[in-house]
C-alpha cells in the first residue's frame, strides 16, 4: 500500500557525451523525464557554487531547449531495406546497446554496403523486367510458329505493314461482319478466352486508316522482338538462351546478397537495435536543455534506483558529469512528481482498476490494497460459489499464464478464489446447496441477516473512507477539509451521530431523553460545514486558501449540504446490493432447478442445469463485477480519492524481442476493454 | 422465388419514394422564380426536398450545390432499393450506377485533359466509385489520362481502358468511347443472370435505349466528327430493339446527312427528326429523353411486377434532376421561360 518515494536527479555534462549519457539512462530505464527548463527555473533548484560547477552556473541563464530534431529517415530506410531483403526479424538486444559505440561512425561504415546492396537489387529488378519482356515476346511469337518465316522480314517490308494484335471477341465479330470494308488482309491466329489474336497486313498508304479502325476496336498491340533475325524457331531459341543467361545473372546476384547476409547478419541486428535507441534518444531530447557547451537533464527516479543509476553513470563518465540528487520538497514548484505504485503480488492486478479511476497523486495514499481487499469481499459475498468460483479461477489462470494477460487474468483468478471461499461459507456448489454444509450462513434462509450484514459492512467501509479522506487532506496540508469538510472530521462525527440517533429512535425505543440534544448537535455540525470558510480563517490563519465568501457561495454550500445528506443516506443503503446479489445467486439457481425438474428425461434436466449454470456464471459474474466496481468508485472513492496524479513512465527501451511489443499491445487492447465495462457500469449505477 | 414475394415490397417502397418527385405544379412554380436563391428556397420549402436542402442557405447556394444535394439524394434512395434485392439481382441493380459513374468519369477526364484542378469542376461528381468501388480521392489525384486509367485498376472498367495505354491512344475521345463500350458490355453480361421474364423486359428496354443512342451517335459522328463509316460502325452499340445490324451498317455507310434523315424517318424513330427543326439538333436529346420517359411509363404499366419498376424509378429520378438543373440554369442565364420549357422532359 504505497507510492514509491522519488528523488529528482539532475545530470549536467558536456554536450559531446550527451548521447552516451542518454543511452545509459535509457538502458537503466528508471528515469521519468521532466522538462529541464522548468526544473532549472523552479524555486528550490540549487546548484552548489563549487569550482566544478562554475561553468554550469554560468550557463544557466542562457539555457534553451533542444530544438533541431535529427532526421533519421535515411538510416531507417537503410535498416528497413536490410531487414526486408534479408528477412531479419526486428529484435532489440540490450547487449548491442551497452557496448561503447558512436552511432554516426557505426552507421557510416555501412553506407558502402548499402549502395552495393541497392545496386544488386536494382540489377535483379532490371533483369527480371527483361525476362518478363522476353517471355512476352516468346508468347507472341508462338502465334506465328506455323508460318516459319524470318521475322525480320515481317518488320522490314517496304510497301506493306505487318501487325500482331489482340481484340475482344465482340469486337472481332464487328470486324468480321464489316470485313468487306476493311483495307487489310486479316488472319485470325488464335482465340484465347475473351480475346482473339489477329495478324494484319496492309499497304503502307492505308496504315493510318487501319490504325483508326483498330483503335475503334480497342486493340492491344502484341510486340515482337525488334532486333533479332531468323525464323520464329531460331528467334525463340535465341530468346530462351538469353533468358537463361539473365536468370544466371539473377542467381549470382542473389547469391552475393546471401553472402552479405551471412557475413553481416549480426551487424544488421545491431543496426536495428542502435537505430531504435537513437530514435528513443531523439524523443527524450525534447525534455533537455542546452547551454553553450553543457547539457542539463532532469528526471524523477525512484529512491531504490537512484544509487545504481548514479553509480553506473560515474563508472562510465568519471567526473565529466555533475550529478545532482535532490529530495522532493513540498510544496512542489510546479513539477508534479509521478506516481509509481508498488504493491504485493496479491493486489498488483487491482492497480489497473484503480488507474482506470485515476492515478493517485504523489502525496496521496495508494488505495490499491483497500480497493483490492474490499473488492474481493464484495465479489465473493455477492457471488459465493465453490464450483463457479473454481471456473473463474481456472479461466483467470489460463489468461494470466497462457495468454499473458497478467492484469485481467490476475483479477479474474483472485476473484475466483474469493468466490470459492465465500462458496464454502455459504455452502454452495454450482448453485446447489445440498452438497456442502454452510460454514457460516445460508443466504436464502436468512434474508434479513444477509441484508443487515451488508449494510453494517457498508457502514464500516464508509467510516474507513472518512478516515482515509481525513488523512489524505492532512497530508496535503489542507486542514480546512481535514477538520471542517463534509468528508473531514466534522462529517465523520456527523455520520456517527446520525447513526447513533437512528439506533436510538428505532432500536432502543424506551430511552428518548437524549434525542433533542442529538438533533441540536447534528444541526450545529451542519452549520459548521456551511461556515467552514470563515471558521477556517479564524482557526488556521496560517493555512492557505481560506477565502471570503459571497452570498451566492453560501447558497451553493447549502445545496452542497443537502446533497451530502442525500448521499449519506443513499451511500449507506447502496450496500444492500451486496446482500441482495447473494440472494440473487441462489434465486437464479432455484429458477433453473425448477425448470430442470419439469423436464421428464434425466438428460434434459441435466442439460438445463448445465445451461443454467453457464448463464448464471457469465451473466452474474459480469453484473457482480460491475456492481462491485460501482460500489468502489461511487460510494467509496468519491469520499477520499482524487486520483489526480500522473503515472510514472520512465524512459526505457523495450527488452529483447518483439514479444515485449506484443505484450504492450495486448495491454493497450485490454485498457480499451475496461472502459466499455465502465459504460455498462454507469448504466447500472443510475438504474 | 415467386415474383410477388420479390416485387411486392420493393414496389411499395418505390410508390412511396415516387411520391417525393415534384409534380407538374411544382415545375411550373419553379419556372416562375426570379433567382437561384428563390428557386432553392422553393425546393427547401417543398415537402420532399426540405430535409435535404435544410443544410444549405438559399441566399448563397449555387447550382452546383443544389445538383450535388439532388444527386446525393438519388444515391441514398437507390442504396435503399438495393437492400430489397439479393444475389444477382443486387448486382443488376447496382449496375444501374454504371451509367452515372461513367458520366462522372468522363467529366473528370475532361477536366484533367483541360488541366483543371478537381476543385474547379463545374458539376459535382457524386457517383464516382459507386459502381467501381474505387475511392474517389484516388481518382481525383490523377494528373493525366494515363494516371486516371491506372487509378481504375481493380475495377471492371480497367480491362476496357488498358489497351489505350500505348502512347498513341491515351486521348479523351478514345477514353470516352472505351468507357461507353465497356458500359454496354457490362450491362449485357449483367442481364444474363436475372429471370427470363425480367431478362426479356430489360433486353427490350436496353435495346430501345441502344437504338436511340446509336442513331444519335451516327448522326453526330457524321455531322460533327466526320468519322469514317468503319469507325462509326465499330463504335455503335452492338445490340438494339428495332434496328438490326444491317440497319446500323446502312446508316453508317450513308453518303450524306440527307440520306440518313430519310432512313431514320422511315424507321420507327422518325420522330427524332422533325422536318422543321432539322437545322438545330439541340432538341434531339430532349426528344430522346421524353420518348424514354413515356416508354418507361408504358413498360412499367404493362409489367407491374417486374424489375422494370425499379429501373423506371432510377431513370425518372435522373430526368427529374436534369429538369430541375435545366430550370435553375435557365434562371441563372435569364432565358425566357417559354424557351426554358422547351428543354424540360417531364413537363411539356
Amino acid at each position: 500500500m504505497s507510492v514509491e518515494k522519488m528523488k529528482i536527479m539532475g545530470i549536467i555534462g558536456p554536450q559531446n557525451i550527451l548521447n552516451k549519457v542518454l543511452r545509459v539512462v535509457i538502458l537503466n530505464g528508471s528515469m521519468h523525464m521532466i522538462s529541464a527548463l522548468s526544473r532549472v527555473n523552479s524555486a528550490d533548484f540549487f546548484l552548489p557554487p563549487t569550482e566544478k560547477n562554475i561553468t554550469a552556473l554560468e550557463e544557466i541563464p542562457f539555457l534553451k531547449s533542444y530544438s533541431q530534431k535529427r532526421d533519421l529517415a535515411e538510416d531507417e530506410k537503410m535498416v528497413n531495406l536490410f531487414q526486408e531483403l534479408f528477412d531479419i526479424k526486428p529484435g532489440l538486444k540490450r547487449e548491442y546497446l551497452s557496448e561503447d559505440y558512436d552511432y554516426d561512425d557505426f552507421m557510416k561504415q555501412f553506407s558502402d554496403l548499402y549502395s552495393q546492396v541497392l545496386a544488386t537489387t536494382s540489377e535483379i529488378e532490371e533483369k527480371s523486367r527483361e525476362i518478363d519482356k522476353k517471355r512476352e515476346y516468346l508468347n507472341n511469337l508462338k502465334y506465328l510458329t506455323k508460318f516459319n518465316l524470318d521475322i525480320s522480314r515481317l518488320r522490314n517490308m517496304k510497301y506493306l505493314v505487318f501487325r500482331l494484335i489482340k481484340i475482344t471477341r465482340e469486337n472481332y465479330d464487328k470486324l468480321k461482319k464489316n470485313y468487306e470494308n476493311i483495307p487489310a488482309v486479316i488472319i485470325k491466329l488464335a482465340v484465347e478466352g475473351k480475346y482473339v489474336i489477329l495478324a494484319s497486313v496492309t499497304p503502307g498508304t492505308l496504315e493510318e486508316t487501319l490504325e483508326k479502325i483498330f483503335s475503334s476496336l480497342n486493340y492491344t498491340i502484341l510486340p515482337i522482338p525488334r532486333d533479332l533475325e531468323g525464323t520464329v524457331e531460331e528467334v525463340t531459341e535465341q530468346l530462351t538462351k538469353s533468358i537463361e543467361q539473365d536468370q544466371k545473372i539473377i542467381e549470382s546476384c542473389k547469391k552475393s546478397l546471401a553472402d552479405y547476409k551471412e557475413k553481416y547478419i549480426n551487424e544488421f541486428q545491431k543496426m536495428y537495435s542502435r537505430l531504435e535507441m537513437e530514435k528513443k534518444i531523439e524523443e527524450v531530447k525534447s525534455e533537455i536543455a542546452l547551454g553553450n557547451q553543457l547539457f542539463f537533464l532532469f528526471g524523477f527516479v525512484p529512491v531504490s534506483s537512484v544509487f545504481p543509476l548514479k553509480e553506473e553513470l560515474e563508472r562510465q563518465f568519471d567526473d565529466e558529469l555533475i550529478i545532482l540528487i535532490d529530495d522532493i520538497k513540498e510544496p512542489y514548484s510546479g513539477i508534479t512528481p509521478p506516481t509509481k505504485l508498488s504493491n504485493i503480488r496479491l493486489f498488483k492486478p487491482f492497480e489497473s482498476l484503480v488507474k482506470m479511476y485515476g492515478i493517485p497523486s504523489y502525496q496521496e495514499k495508494d488505495p490499491t490494497v483497500f480497493f483490492g481487499l474490499t473488492y474481493l469481499i464484495f465479489f465473493g459475498a455477492m457471488f459465493g460459489d465453490v464450483g463457479q468460483g473454481f471456473v473463474l479461477l481456472l479461466g483467470g489462470l489460463i489468461l494470466e499464464f497462457l495468454y499473458h494477460k497478467t492484469d485481467f487474468g490476475g483479477i479474474l483468478s483472485r476473484l475466483g478464489l474469493s468466490s470459492i471461499i465465500f462458496g464454502f461459507l455459504y455452502g454452495s456448489v454450482f448453485g446447489s446447496e445440498e452438497i456442502l454444509p454452510a460454514l457460516l450462513i445460508r443466504p436464502m434462509s436468512n434474508i434479513d441477516s444477509m441484508l443487515m450484514a451488508a449494510v453494517v459492512f457498508g457502514i464500516i467501509l464508509l467510516l474507513s473512507s472518512y478516515i482515509f479522506s481525513i488523512f489524505n487532506a492532512q497530508s496535503e496540508k489542507n486542514l480546512k477539509e481535514a477538520f471542517l469538510g463534509k468528508n473531514g472530521l466534522v462529517g465523520l462525527i456527523f455520520y456517527l451521530l446520525l447513526l447513533y440517533t437512528i439506533v436510538q429512535v428505532f432500536l432502543i425505543p424506551s430511552n428518548k431523553n437524549l434525542l433533542p440534544i442529538l438533533i441540536i448537535v447534528l444541526v450545529g455540525l451542519l452549520f459548521i460545514i456551511l461556515f467552514k470558510e470563515p471558521l477556517a480563517k479564524r482557526l488556521f490563519p496560517s493555512a492557505k486558501s481560506a477565502r471570503t465568501l459571497s452570498a451566492n457561495d453560501y447558497i451553493e454550500e447549502g445545496f452542497g449540504i443537502l446533497e451530502m445528506l442525500l448521499s449519506i443516506f443513499s451511500n449507506t443503503i447502496s450496500f444492500l446490493r451486496v446482500g441482495a446479489f447473494a440472494l440473487n445467486h441462489v434465486g437464479l439457481y432455484i429458477a433453473f432447478l425448477t425448470l430442470s425438474q419439469m423436464i421428464s428425461s434425466s438428460w434434459g434436466s441435466w442439460a438445463v442445469l448445465i445451461l443454467g449454470n453457464i448463464i448464471i456464471l457469465t451473466l452474474e459474474a459480469l453484473i457482480v463485477f460491475i456492481q462491485a466496481l460501482r460500489l468502489e468508485y461511487y460510494e467509496l472513492f468519491t469520499k477520499f480519492y482524487r486520483g489526480s496524479g500522473i503515472e510514472y513512465s520512465p524512459v526505457k527501451i523495450n527488452g529483447r524481442s518483439s514479444f515485449e511489443e506484443k505484450k504492450s499491445l495486448e495491454h493497450k487492447k485490454k485498457r480499451m476493454a475496461f472502459p466499455l465495462i465502465i459504460v455498462i457500469a454507469k448504466q447500472f449505477q443510475y438504474s | 422465388m415467386d415474383k410477388v414475394i420479390v416485387y411486392a415490397a420493393i414496389n411499395t417502397k418505390i410508390r412511396v419514394i415516387e411520391g417525393e418527385f415534384l409534380n407538374r405544379e411544382d415545375y411550373l412554380n419553379l419556372l416562375k422564380m426570379k433567382s437561384v436563391a428563390e428557386a432553392a428556397r422553393y425546393l427547401k420549402e417543398h415537402v420532399s426536398y426540405s430535409q435535404l436542402l435544410g443544410e444549405i442557405k438559399p441566399d448563397t447556394v449555387s447550382r452546383r450545390d443544389i445538383e450535388e444535394i439532388l444527386k446525393r439524394n438519388m444515391i441514398k434512395n437507390i442504396d435503399k432499393l438495393i437492400h430489397y434485392f439479393r444475389g444477382d439481382y443486387k448486382n443488376f441493380i447496382r449496375s444501374l450506377y454504371i451509367k452515372y459513374e461513367i458520366e462522372d468519369l468522363k467529366t473528370l477526364a475532361r477536366s484533367i485533359f483541360n488541366g483543371r484542378e478537381p476543385g474547379d469542376i463545374e458539376k459535382p461528381l457524386s457517383f464516382l466509385g459507386k459502381y467501381s468501388q474505387i475511392k474517389p480521392e484516388k481518382l481525383y489525384q490523377a494528373k493525366t489520362i494515363r494516371d486516371l486509367i491506372y487509378s481504375l485498376e481493380g475495377s471492371e472498367f480497367f480491362e476496357f481502358l488498358i489497351p489505350l495505354v500505348d502512347g498513341r491512344r491515351e486521348n479523351l475521345f478514345r477514353l470516352e468511347m472505351a468507357l461507353d463500350t465497356g458500359y454496354f458490355n457490362i450491362i449485357r453480361s449483367r442481364r444474363l443472370k436475372i429471370s427470363s421474364k425480367d431478362r426479356d423486359l430489360v433486353k427490350k428496354w436496353e435495346g430501345l435505349v441502344a437504338d436511340l443512342d446509336n442513331i444519335q451517335w451516327i448522326y453526330r459522328g457524321k455531322k460533327f466528327y466526320h468519322l469514317s463509316p468503319e469507325e462509326l460502325l465499330n463504335y455503335t452499340i452492338n445490340f438494339g430493339d428495332k434496328l438490326t445490324y444491317k440497319d446500323r451498317q446502312k446508316m453508317c455507310y450513308t453518303e450524306n446527312l440527307e440520306q440518313l434523315y430519310q432512313m431514320v424517318l422511315a424507321s420507327a424513330y422518325g420522330f427524332l427528326f422533325k422536318k422543321e427543326e432539322l437545322s438545330t439538333n439541340i432538341y434531339m436529346e430532349r426528344r430522346i429523353n421524353r420518348y424514354i420517359y413515356y416508354q418507361l411509363r408504358e413498360l412499367s404499366r404493362k409489367a407491374p411486377l417486374s424489375i422494370i419498376q425499379t429501373i423506371a424509378y432510377v431513370w425518372q429520378f435522373e430526368l427529374e434532376i436534369k429538369d430541375i438543373i435545366s430550370i435553375i440554369e435557365s434562371i441563372r442565364y435569364d432565358l425566357p421561360r417559354e424557351e426554358a420549357k422547351k428543354f424540360l422532359v417531364k413537363v411539356a
